[in-house]
């Protein structure tokens, strides 16, 4: 791969994340209460002790640049402040605590669902109105138009409280000691089935559509009418022609289309109680937790850069083009 | 509340038959005429809730009893504290549409500025505001909002009401709309560059006109058509970021959207009680509203999008 390429996209990414991080800055200002407005409405603070609580916070200095560069080197060396509530606990000790479950999750769910949505899309796409393709575009259609916890309340209804296959909340069963690794294995893969089917099933109906548009597009190029021109299986085709080629956009809308993902993701792990980044995130915003969402959202927009930075890389790997 | 249908007429500089031929073509399609007539139903459904179903019931209304499955009564069943879930429903239609439709107008009007102006200049300008487009577009812009809609409520301050909407729902509106223009910008702007090398824009530059006057008579009139099937499309992504929002607990319990019902369900864990009536509901109200538009945002698209004629 050419080397320009990849160092002008490691470019962008670090300038992404230098916006991220200033995004950060300015809402850390434009927050409600800081501590000198708290403390000068008690009459009885002198305003020595006002300027003291201003040199302590380095909140005496100029906005631009000492402020700055004090926050975005505490950013960059991981100090992202404390939490309002948790007792004072450092925020990337709060965020890092419930990055596990999130990634446990929502890599799952997001491997399930590219494998099945693809999978259904180029299928659906290259039967174009066949029997797959009426209903499968249908029900993606629905899908597309469901927020994810609804989703994850309708599997919840009939599979855990109607049905009860599976366990509604948590990552364990409560209060009970496993014997051995590969129980605990087994009380997770329980609680893990109906959330990561709600994210899976969610994200299927978006791949397929986006797959299956992709065929389509790619199956009126001329080399296709080529390939089959001069004897090759129908399979062959679909296998060496049209799926490299209609791969491409995908991976790169895929990419795109995390950050509105990860708002779904949110949700259903408040709807199964899941202890990951969702949860944390409404429980901040109950208690205005100021800090911990930011920390929160500085920890998925850098995931989300990086991974659209991956995608670029595999894009870069797959079409020789972008190379050039 | 105004449909897009309606702003459509109100916004097209073409003659009235086309117009009618653009209906016509519309109804001709089954995803077209599918997404029309469900958006007809919810908008008659916003605009006479009173009539259908009697005044909101609040706490103190409230005639049933807690969590009351459907019977001839409530054909519904009730929430938690008796109120009627068909009466909730029924009275949500407004609150969402309405919001959805103010997140609409905020978000295609900062795209659209945007988008055009980008296109348009060129440049530095064009650079500059193009790196912040795709920054948006890369963001989880959710999250964002999260962050932002407290501090806005802050600025703007919580419990009194603008125009008879509180202040709560408008916190919502703004934040939708200043979170989900970066497709919008990106879209007009590729139509803006592309209107900017056609021969009449030329023609237009050489006889002296100003760049304000080329942007209103010539770039404007053609990118109206793009604007719409955008707009429709925008509408079904801000009604799911207003229920998601209200689902995470943002949204007002006085005025509840589709979004706040699903959230006091949520609460209350109707799901693992089996009340299957509280959210069953409002869910089916927002996928109906959402797929509609999608719906229709795609009709419209294959329709009026140049691009996309060219390519059949």
């Amino acid at each position: 791969m050419a080397t320009r390429f990849i160092v002008r996209r490691f470019a962008q990414a670090a300038l992404t994340i230098f916006l991220i991080v200033l995004v950060n800055f300015v809402l850390f200002r434009a927050m409600p209460g800081s501590p000198e407005r708290i403390l000068a409405r008690n009459p009885n603070v002198s305003p020595e002790a006002i300027q003291q609580t201003r040199e302590r916070w380095g909140i005496d200095k100029p906005l631009i640049p000492d402020q700055l560069i004090a926050y975005v080197g505490a950013t960059f060396r991981g100090d992202l402040g404390n939490s309002f509530g948790q007792r004072g606990r450092p925020v990337t000790e709060v965020v890092g605590s419930h990055l596990g479950p999130t990634l446990l999750l929502f890599g799952l769910g997001e491997i399930l669902a590219i494998v099945i949505g693809l999978a259904l899309g180029a299928y659906a796409g290259w039967r174009r109105g066949g029997a797959v393709d009426l209903v499968g575009n249908g029900v993606s259609l629905i899908l597309y138009s469901m927020p994810y916890f609804l989703l994850g309340m309708t599997l919840l209804l009939i599979f855990a409280s109607t049905l009860h296959w599976f366990p509604s909340f948590g990552m364990t069963t409560l209060g009970v000691a496993h014997d051995s690794p590969l129980e605990y294995l087994a009380d997770l893969s329980a609680h893990l089935v109906l959330p990561v089917a709600t994210v899976a099933l969610g994200l299927i109906g978006q791949y397929s559509i986006l797959m299956r548009s992709s065929i389509i597009e790619t199956m009126s190029d001329e080399y296709i009418t080529t390939a089959r021109a001069k004897g090759i299986s129908e399979t062959r085709v679909l296998r060496g022609h049209a799926l490299p080629n209609a791969m491409l956009p995908t991976v790169s809308l895929i990419a795109i289309n995390l950050g509105y993902v990860v708002a779904g993701a949110i949700t259903v792990e408040v709807v199964f109680n899941w202890p990951g980044l969702g949860t944390l995130t409404v429980d901040a915003l109950k208690s205005r937790d100021y800090p911990v969402l930011q920390g929160i959202f500085l920890v998925l927009s850098i995931s989300v850069v990086f991974a659209n930075l991956g995608a670029d890389m595999i894009y870069g790997r797959l079409d020789p083009r972008v190379r050039a | 509340m105004t449909t897009p249908a309606a702003t459509m007429d109100a916004a097209a500089p073409a003659p009235r038959a086309r117009e009618a031929s653009l209906v016509r073509r519309l109804i001709a399609r089954p995803d077209g005429l599918a997404g029309l007539v469900i958006l007809v139903f919810f908008v008659v459904l916003a605009a006479i809730p009173e009539l259908l179903v009697g005044p909101l019931q609040t706490a103190t209304t409230a005639t049933g009893g807690r969590l009351q499955p459907p019977s001839l009564e409530f054909p519904l069943g009730t929430d938690e504290i008796g109120r009627s879930i068909l009466n909730l429903t029924v009275h949500g239609a407004r609150i969402s549409m309405v919001i959805g439709f103010l997140a609409t107008l905020i978000t295609v009007f900062i795209g659209g500025v945007i988008g055009i102006v980008g296109g348009f200049a060129g440049g530095k300008l064009d650079s500059v505001l193009m790196r912040i487009t795709d920054f948006f577009l890369v963001l989880p812009t959710f999250v964002l909002a999260l962050i932002l809609a407290p501090i806005i409520a802050d600025v703007i301050g919580s419990g009194s009401s603008v125009l008879g909407i509180r202040t709560t729902l408008i916190v919502i509106v703004i934040v939708v709309g200043i979170t989900s223009w970066a497709s919008t910008a990106r879209i007009l702007r590729a139509q803006a560059l592309s209107l900017k090398e056609r021969p009449f824009v030329d023609r237009a530059r050489v006889i002296g006109a100003g760049r304000l006057h080329i942007v209103r008579q010539h770039i404007l009139p053609n990118v109206v058509n793009l604007i719409v099937a955008n707009a429709v499309l925008v509408f079904a992504g801000a009604v799911l970021t207003e229920t998601t929002l209200s689902f995470v607990g943002l949204g007002d319990p006085f005025q509840p959207s589709w979004g706040q019902l699903l959230n006091a369900a949520e609460d209350v864990g109707a799901a693992n009680l089996g009340a299957w009536w509280y959210f069953v509901p409002p869910g089916a109200c927002i996928v109906l509203v959402v797929f509609a538009f999608t719906l229709l945002g795609t009709a419209l698209d294959d329709l009026l999008n140049p691009r996309r004629r060219e390519r059949r």
